[in-house]
């Protein structure tokens, strides 16, 4: 049963991923990268970071770029121009194909490439631990028939057996998993290393039509910190009166700093690049340290970026398409992470655009999901789903006690033992609740029943278990049962997640909005709940000592109980505190005049809200008067 | 139950064993990969951490080419040390040939020792015996064709620029300086 890999094989750089337990994920090489260098010295077999380390010491061997001549003839216009800037030998091969001369020895583009997808082969390999022989490889949308062929035999030499061939652009719109909302046309923003694409897709029956599709193939990251380097290298000479834009070890130290500056750039507002000893004159050395603004780098890239719009309009016009019209905007390339280039495309198309995904990976990422949907795992796979809200009981003072909290995986099940709120209560009422809301009346109530035969007991005795199982489907399934009697009751909903998604957007901002008066009414609940339990173990304790407490002990905490009882539910807060902080310093007096151990539920402080929380009077008597009010789904007795 | 409906069900069981099936090899999967991943992590964050203080290290030794201060000499012995007592050590550079497993070539230079690094700009280090850094060298070339090395520095550039998202990585230097 082996994977279906997806591969983005890239003109710079190259991806591998595959879906596992229906989650796509990025294989690492063997160095730990999840990016790979698209680069090979096919005489020695060196492939990656490796072969990209020796490309100035071996240029004539060292071949890049390889997917420039993917497919192409020798006399094509893009070949020739590409030849002028490309170290390594192009020349004429079989059929009039653009070949490259390595040490008197011709290899194909094919060839090439090869190498790379090898190398993601044993990667894959190594991280499934297993063979893999099925791949997904994605191409560009613009290229035609000899392209996607050559690049299918690509994959063969490398001993794949090449399930499909899709396009980036259609890959990033699956890996954002457009192909199940209800866009129909999307466009595809993918600004590289090198090049720059853009695509107009349209969405039909579950297929992915390429509309239109323009760029710049030289136009990408490369172009940007050259810009910075430049801009960097001005300033020293400003500051310095030394040029070093000829001098090879301080470039190669801007480069890395531009590098670096851009990265800091993406996330805050301003960065200090600071290189000690860049180079050295008469006077001494220098060093130079400057502070770059977002502002700044915006300006000197801005023009770079607003050179992407001239192909996007085009494309547009091609598609017959007008900006506003789009209904989603993908970002693709390592330079999408800039704010500028997020704002400006956001401004183009009036939308935000996705960008949730590694813009590196999001190609791959997709070929991934195509492969696994030919593989039949994504179809048949069951999507596991998630509840959307958090499911709960009512307790004490009308508490909203949950479950299963949100974003939790389905099927599962949770359980957890109540108990009874006074003494001698025979029943509870389970009002089973849906939202992120602290208390239960501003959550929404699913459905309600009465567990009876509790048999008599002191409050906090009994014990009832209450089971939650929500099943794949969104089946949820509440039981309680007494652990004296097995006595057990249940309820059946079907509505747990049929929520539409507006609504669960509602309520979950609702539960944010409200976040802190709630905290504040379920603190306040809590507080009075623990007065009325503070109430009650004291009266219990006063009635298990008997005449063993010395009469002026019992007066006052008689005097003290009769205070807090009076003013418990209905004084505010701070004052129920203090009532209940006095009641329970005069209480341990009772302990202290006795010497003897008092019996366990006396011991229990009333700083114990969270043991058994029961059912209220209150909600007992709601459940006696509302019974019949189910809100939804189904009472089912057992 | 009818006859009919029996390859039907067939056919749902023999989807439902395959998905088990699927399920049970990515689980394992993932099991015999979080505890690969686990032993990797200690070494890998110090590894990290390490080559971000890399760069200080390049700069005070290339302070102290100028000042040639004893006591500055003795605090580079002292980083040396910690880095030593981690598992840190130097890559052999200078007048060795040149090897793109631990040297990155940034340049050329005319010579007689064809292949030999003529140069370090940057030095390299390992991680129990794992490159951590590169080392960044000038390679000697009996013959240079300049317009060929121009087009191939041009190109190194074009490759350059995807060092960001590697956030795993122990093999390649991303962030100096």
């Amino acid at each position: 049963m082996s994977k279906i890999i997806g591969i983005d094989l890239g003109t710079t750089n190259s991806v591998v991923a595959v879906v596992e337990a229906g989650k796509p994920k990025v294989i690492h090489s063997a160095e730990g990268r999840n990016i790979i260098p698209s680069v090979v010295d096919p005489v020695k077999h060196i492939v990656g970071d490796v072969a990209k380390r020796q490309m100035v010491v071996n240029p004539k061997t060292t071949i890049f770029s390889i997917k420039r001549l993917m497919g192409r003839k020798f006399k094509d216009a893009e070949v020739q121009r590409d030849m002028k800037w490309l170290p390594y030998d192009i020349k004429e091969g079989r059929d009039g194909m653009a070949v490259v001369s390595v040490e008197g020895k011709d290899y194909t583009p094919q060839e090439i490439s090869a190498m790379v997808l090898g190398k993601m082969k044993a990667d894959a390999e190594s991280y499934l631990g297993g063979k893999v022989e099925q791949a997904v490889i994605t191409v560009p949308a613009y290229f035609d028939d000899s392209q996607r062929q050559a690049t299918k035999q690509a994959g063969e030499i490398a001993g794949f057996k090449v399930e499909r061939i899709i396009n980036e652009p259609t890959a990033a719109a699956l890996a954002y998993g457009l192909d199940k909302a209800h866009a129909h046309t999307i466009a595809v923003y993918d600004l590289g290393g090198g090049t720059f694409d853009i695509s107009t897709l349209e969405l039909g029956e579950g297929v992915f039509e390429v509309k239109a599709t323009n760029g710049d193939t030289h136009l990408g990251g490369d172009d940007f910190d050259a810009k910075i380097i430049e801009f960097l290298s001005e300033e020293f000479k400003k500051e310095s009166g030394i040029d070093i834009s000829k001098d090879r070890q301080a470039l190669q130290r801007l480069r890395d700093a531009a590098e670096k500056a851009k990265i800091e750039l993406s996330t805050t507002a301003e960065t200090e690049i600071s290189i000690p000893y860049l180079t050295a004159d008469q006077t001494g050395p220098k060093h130079l340290q400057l502070k770059l603004s977002r502002a700044k780098l915006e300006s000197i890239i801005g023009e770079l970026v607003d050179k992407t719009f001239g192909p996007v309009r085009d494309c547009l016009k091609d598609a017959k398409l007008d900006a506003k019209k789009i209904d989603e905007v993908i970002l693709v390339g390592g330079m999408t992470r800039m704010p500028l280039v997020i704002s400006k495309v956001k401004d183009f198309f009036g939308k935000e655009p996705h960008k949730g995904l590694n813009p590196d990976e999001v190609v791959a990422v997709g070929a991934a999901i195509q492969g696994a949907v030919l593989g039949g795992e994504m179809k048949e796979m069951v999507l596991l789903d998630v509840t959307p809200l958090t499911l709960g009981i009512e307790t004490l003072g009308a508490v909203s006690t949950p479950l299963i909290t949100r974003n939790t995986t389905i099927p599962t099940s949770k359980t957890e033992v109540f108990s009874t709120a006074s003494d001698n209560q025979t029943s509870v009422e389970i009002n089973v609740l849906q939202g992120e809301r602290p208390m239960a009346s501003d959550n929404k109530s699913l459905g309600r029943f009465i567990l009876d035969g509790i048999p008599p007991a002191p409050r906090g005795i009994p014990q009832v278990e209450v089971t939650f199982d929500l099943d794949a489907n969104g089946i949820l399934n509440v039981k309680a049962k007494d652990k004296a009697t097995n006595k057990e009751q249940s309820i059946k909903i079907t509505g747990s997640t049929g929520l539409t998604q507006d609504e669960i957007e509602r309520m979950t901002k609702e539960a944010e909005e409200h976040a802190k008066e709630d905290e504040t009414k379920k603190e306040e609940t809590e507080t009075r709940n623990r007065a009325d339990a503070l109430v009650y173990q004291a009266e219990k304790a006063l009635k298990d000592a008997g005449d063993k407490v010395p009469a002026d002990v019992k007066t006052e905490v008689e005097e003290k109980i009769k205070a807090l009882k009076e003013i418990e539910s209905s004084a505010p807060i701070d004052e129920v505190k203090t009532k209940s902080e006095e009641l329970s310093s005069v209480l341990s007096k009772i302990g202290e005049s006795m010497y003897q151990k008092q019996e366990p539920e006396g011991t229990k402080g009333p700083e114990e809200p969270k043991e058994p929380d029961g059912q209220t009077e209150e909600a007992k008597a709601k459940a006696d008067s509302d019974t019949g009010e189910v809100q939804e789904g189904e009472v089912v007795k057992e | 139950m009818s006859k009919k409906q029996l390859p039907k069900i067939d056919s749902k069981s023999k989807q439902l064993e395959e998905q088990l099936k699927r399920a049970l090899a990515d689980y394992q999967n993932l099991e015999r990969r979080v505890e690969e991943e686990r032993k990797l992590l200690g070494q890998l964050s110090s590894a990290i951490l390490i080559e971000r203080f890399l760069p200080v290290l390049d700069n005070l030794e290339n302070a102290q080419k100028h000042l040639k201060d004893e006591g500055l000499e003795m605090v580079i012995k002292q980083f040396r040390d910690v880095l030593s007592s981690e598992g840190v050590e130097e890559i052999e550079a200078q007048g060795s040939k040149f090897d793109p497993n631990l040297h990155e070539a940034t340049s050329v230079v005319e010579g007689q020792n064809d292949g030999m690094i003529a140069k370090v700009i940057r030095k390299g280090y390992k991680i129990n015996s794992k490159v951590l850094r590169p080392a960044q060298v000038a390679v000697e070339r009996q013959q240079i064709d300049q317009k060929t090395e121009e087009k191939a520095e041009e190109g190194k550039n074009t490759q350059m620029y995807t060092n960001e998202n590697n956030t795993n990585e122990s093999e390649y230097t991303k962030l100096e300086h």
